[in-house]
Formats: structure tokens, sequence, C-alpha cells
């Protein structure tokens, strides 16, 4: 167990530490939001969602996702 | 006083598994009445008896094994098979979404621009919190080894701490996972990248779920000293069961986020 514990310490950890340090630091640039293309493949609608007005996806976010008709906001 | 000649387990009359059947039965119609007629209750009523029938279920199990002492070496070793047996099963089931996949990506069609990733997505950087979530799996698995070590050497307070440890991990990644389908520029109504991707990596999430429910319930267990040195068949499947779902991400990460990228 001593060689697992000192694993999971020494090599495990900090290599999730690090990781996070890089998501973090790549968070901070600001990133566009890219135009709005009405493409056909995308944007699917075939039916309804059963839920909501049957238009949003169930992680639906205003901010990066277009509806079929363009962006909400 | 009649006692039996063989070391099998022969189990007592018990109402779960054909309950587990009809929970089965109203789940199942249950998504069908909510996806055709917008009828929540069947579902819900489906979902609830699944969860109890799992609940009585496995603690009948708990009762029979560490409280009357049922679980013997050969019952353990079939248990041993019907683990591995489910996780292959299950291998089996990713490895229909992984087809679904590779036969999307490696020849796109002309509706998709002839291109992967299809005209007009962006799909997320593999460098960024993908990297992070292999890292906190491969991290869990370095944890639940020290834990397992701990358990087999005696050491009560390493064990916990261990298997905490990948818990809180496991919750790390969920709750990752999460923010980065909230924060994903494209959905699953995407063309056929949406839907492989959200499929496979949902499914992929829903067993992490599982397998960290799981690794709780023998969280309860250690510190309830349910397992002993040698004996601690329930933590052993956990294991293997969390070890399967760090796999199928490393396949998924190089495949779906790297690869597909």
């Amino acid at each position: 167990a001593r060689l697992w514990r000192m694993l999971s310490f020494v090599v495990a950890l900090p290599g999730v530490a690090v990781c996070m340090l890089n998501c973090y630091l790549k968070s901070k640039e600001e990133h566009e939001r890219p135009e709005f293309v009405p493409y056909s493949h995308l944007r699917i609608r075939t039916k309804p969602f059963p839920w909501g007005d049957g238009n949003k996806t169930l992680f639906h976010n205003p901010h990066v996702n277009a509806l079929p008709t363009g962006y909400e906001d | 006083m009649t006692h039996q000649a063989h070391s099998y387990h022969m189990v007592d009359p018990s109402p779960w598994p054909i309950f587990g059947a009809a929970a089965a039965l109203l789940t199942t119609s249950g998504l069908t009445l909510w996806f055709h007629h917008n009828i929540t209750f069947l579902l819900a009523l489906g979902l609830l008896s699944m969860i109890l029938v799992m609940i009585q279920w496995w603690r009948d199990i708990i009762r029979e094994s560490t409280f009357q002492g049922h679980h013997t070496p050969t019952v353990q070793k079939g248990l041993r098979y019907g683990m591995i047996l489910f996780i292959t099963s299950e291998a089996f089931f990713f490895l229909g979404f992984f087809w679904a996949f590779f036969h999307s990506s490696l020849a796109p069609t002309p509706e998709l621009g002839g291109q992967w990733p299809p005209t007009g997505i962006n799909p997320l950087n593999p460098m960024e919190v993908p990297l992070l979530n292999t890292a906190i799996l491969l991290a869990s698995g370095v944890t639940i080894t020290w834990a397992h070590h701990s358990i087999t050497e005696n050491n009560r307070k390493h064990a916990t701490h261990a298997l905490f440890l990948t818990i809180l991990l496991g919750f790390y990644f969920t709750a990752l996972q999460a923010s980065e389908y909230h924060e994903t520029s494209f959905s699953i109504a995407d063309s056929v990248y949406g839907s492989t991707f959200f499929v496979a990596t949902g499914f992929h999430g829903l067993h992490v779920i599982i397998g960290s429910s799981f690794l709780s319930v023998c969280f309860l267990r250690l510190i309830n000293f349910h397992f002993t040195s040698n004996h601690h068949f329930g933590f052993e499947a956990a294991a293997w069961y969390w070890h399967f779902v760090d796999v199928i991400w490393l396949f998924l990460y190089m495949s779906i986020y790297w690869w597909g990228s």
C-alpha cells in the first residue's frame, strides 16, 4: 500500500493539479462566438424535444448554442 | 437438524427479481409514453420502483453474505464470474457506440461538408478540460488501488482516506463533464457529430455515476466493518467496474476527443 499511497500523492494528484492549472490559464482567454450560418445538417429538429417548448436541447446554453433560427440573444 | 452438504448458496425465495422485471417494464413503457404523449407519471413510477428494487435486493445480498455468512469461496467464485461477464457485456455495449462513431467519422458524407469534424462544428480542445478529466480518472485508479492494498493490509485509516479520495475524484469528473455539456457550442442535435459525441460520452457519464454510487456504498460498508482483509468482494467488484469506466474514458478521449477533432 505504501507504493500506491506514494504514487497517489506524488504523481496522480499533482498530475491533476497541473491539468487544473492548465485549464484555468486557458480559460482566461476571451473566445468569440462563431457567426451563425443556418447549415441544414446542424440544429436538426426532426421531432420536438419532450420538454419545455420542444426546441431547446437538454443542456441548452443561450450564449453559445444557436436555435435553428439563430442565436437567441 | 439438516444442513447443506455443499458449498453453494440456495437463496431463499425473493420478490426482487419479478419486481425488478416489472420496474423495467414500467420504465420502458413510461419512456415511450413520455416521448410520444408527454405523460411523465409512468416513467416516474418506473424509475422509483427500479431504485427501490435495487436498494432492497442488494441490501438482502449484504445480509446474506456479511451477516449470515452464506458467501463461501465457491459462492464468491461464482460472483467473480458474474461480475466479469457483466463488465464484458458493458464493453460490447460501448463497442456499438464506438462503431457508430467510426462509421460516420472515417468517411464523412457530403452533407457534413466531406470533413470531420463536420462544417460548422467547433470541437472541444482535447488539451483543456478533457485532459483534466483524463488525469482525474487515472488518478482515481491509483487511489482505488491504494485503497485495495490498505484493505488487504488491515490499514483502516488509509483505506478510508483512499476510498474517499477516489469518490471525490469521481464526483469532480462528473461535475466537470456537466459543466462541459453546458458550455459546448454544439448540441446533440448538431449532425451525427453531436449524436455520437453525446450518446457515447453521455452513457459513459451515466456509468461514472453508477460507479461512484457503487463506491459510495462500499465506503459506507467499509466504515461499518463489513470487509475483512481477505473477504471484500463487494469492494473488488466496485474497483473492477471503476477501472472499466476509466478504460472506456481513455478510448473515448483518444478517439472522439483527440482523433475526432
